[in-house]
């Protein structure tokens, strides 16, 4: 790197220190939201590392290949031969699909806010262990509200 | 070693117990396993729902804790959206 673009880095990098310095002493108020807000963040990260490392644990290696390269977790029902779920990776519907055919979008969602990791495992957990009460609860979409919920979403 | 996992907005917390060890009469493990039944049921009574997991193989719902489980996970209530 030639000299004069390591002054010019270093001479940005002392005005930012400078900058960060003045706000610190003249706002205190700013300088504490600023602490809480980067807090608010690591712990954020923390627990979507978390729910991730959970995520990964309860899912088979190509359940979570699948989740990776195509942005769903397919979940097959225990109730019905033929029906199958398909649990988005990045929150939305879940996918009713009854022999390859998609008839409803599900929507339902936990009741307390916890990770996006967390919440793939929550429907995943649900359709395999109970999945009559998970049907039950969630709400039943049309076909095309499906559609139009991903567009919106992507 | 088994394990109960509560989903919350911080990720998951874990209680870990030895089967084993409670098996023989270990205090320390004896209160490990009060510990996590006590969690599991404070937690259903909330209205979580709890899950047996072994890996490769579905989930199986808990209404009793069961100490001899691998892995237990806790999830919280739903509601249609």
């Amino acid at each position: 790197m030639p000299a004069f673009q390591v002054v010019e880095i270093g001479g940005l990098l002392l005005a930012l220190g400078v900058l960060l310095a003045l706000v610190r002493s003249l706002y205190p108020p700013v300088s504490q939201q600023l602490r809480r807000l980067l807090a608010a963040y690591r712990e954020r990260v923390e627990a979507d590392l978390r729910a991730e490392a959970l995520l990964r644990d309860l899912l088979t290696e190509s359940e979570y290949e699948q989740l990776r390269a195509t942005g769903y977790l397919e979940v097959c029902s225990r109730l019905c031969p033929g029906r199958l779920y398909r649990i988005p990776a990045h929150g939305g519907l879940v996918g009713l699909y009854e022999d390859g055919v998609l008839v409803a979008g599900l929507c339902a969602q936990p009741q307390t806010r916890i990770p996006g990791p967390d919440v793939v495992a929550l429907h995943k957990l649900m359709i395999e262990g109970n999945e009559e009460e998970y049907l039950r609860t969630a709400n039943h979409l049309k076909p095309w509200m499906f559609y139009s919920a991903r567009r919106r979403r992507y | 070693m088994g394990r109960l996992r509560i989903m919350s907005h911080r990720g998951d917390t874990v209680v870990v117990w030895d089967p084993k060890k409670a098996e023989a009469g270990d205090p320390e493990a004896l209160e490990a396993v009060r510990e996590a039944e006590r969690i599991f049921a404070e937690e259903r009574a909330r209205g979580a729902t709890a899950f047996a997991v072994k890996p490769g193989q579905p989930a199986q719902r808990l209404e009793h804790f069961d100490k001899t489980a691998d892995q237990i996970v806790i999830v919280p209530r739903i509601a249609g959206g």
